[in-house]
């Protein structure tokens, strides 16, 4: 890490570091918002943002990309609570306008295993991400979700199963 | 790793890398974004801050000018005091009055014509 590549206000994060990761973070962000492009470079700039800020500040208790994939996570989290707040208003105040804002862009075309993926539930489907497509382990994984490793192994254990029933089938 | 893991993670790699090729922005764009989000939000700070400033300033000057004038204090002159100063006499037409009949009120002293030894008992 280059001295003068440190974040001011994060002293353990450099800018070089976080370059390395951009695209896997980016691809977490992208699959947090339902692939929409615009939404995702929003949720990866505000991350920057808070890494910058201090807001986020990274201590070296986790690996970094596990704590940039959680700040992702939940700034996904805080998009959605607002979102929903928004869709109940619209909803109380006319019910077709809300089914409007709802509906969100489908996802590209991918091979049948990725689309049996994208049915999981959506725990399930967050640690087989995290664990097969960002290469992290059950417990750094549990980290960025924010459950316990226990939770975390559960999920993983019945996605697994899930998806090896599905692998059977083809 | 077993099989099935190897296998699944092979599998989901690629879809992942196909649903998500060339759809990353230039790193050095998006932080670049960040970076002037970040100065853009402290120059909005600072300027809220000066803005709360001038108007703290401004209110205590206001409030400063709302103030009675001072004034030169000087002993009281004993003549003009007194001077200044009437009295009158207490008088009664404030109090209730107070009026009774005297035939009506007073009440009737009972009398007695009957002597012992030559004085009216």
């Amino acid at each position: 890490m280059r001295d003068s590549d440190v974040l001011v206000n994060n002293p353990h994060v450099s800018r070089s570091a976080l370059e390395a990761m951009h695209g896997q973070v980016f691809g977490w962000a992208l699959s947090r918002c339902d692939f929409e492009q615009a939404v995702a470079e929003d949720l990866v700039q505000q991350a920057y943002v808070e890494l910058l800020t201090g807001k986020a500040r990274f201590d070296g208790q986790s690996s970094l990309k596990t704590f940039v994939f959680a700040v992702v996570q939940n700034l996904s989290r805080n998009r959605y609570r607002r979102l929903a707040a928004r869709m109940r208003l619209l909803g109380k105040a006319a019910p077709e306008a809300g089914a409007d804002v709802a509906q969100l862009e489908e996802p590209a075309e991918h091979n049948e295993l990725w689309k049996a993926v994208q049915e999981l539930p959506a725990r399930q489907r967050d640690i087989v991400e995290l664990v097969f497509c960002r290469d992290m382990t059950i417990e750094e994984a549990s980290a960025v979700m924010g459950v316990t490793t226990g939770t975390g192994r559960v999920h993983y254990d019945r996605a697994k199963k899930t998806l090896k029933g599905r692998l059977a089938n083809d | 790793m077993t099989d099935i893991e190897h296998t699944l993670r092979e599998a989901l790699q690629q879809g992942q890398k196909d649903a998500e090729a060339g759809r990353a922005p230039d790193f050095d764009t998006v932080f670049a974004a960040a970076e002037a989000s970040v100065s853009q939000r402290r120059r909005r700070t600072t300027a809220m801050g000066g803005i709360a400033a001038a108007i703290v300033v401004a209110a205590v000057l206001v409030i400063g000018q709302m103030r009675p004038a001072e004034r030169d204090w000087q002993y009281v002159d004993p003549d003009e005091f007194a001077n200044s100063t009437s009295w009158a006499a207490p008088s009664d037409v404030l109090l209730p009055e107070h009026r009774f009949d005297i035939f009506g009120d007073i009440p009737v002293l009972i009398e007695s014509t009957d002597t012992d030894e030559g004085a009216l008992l």
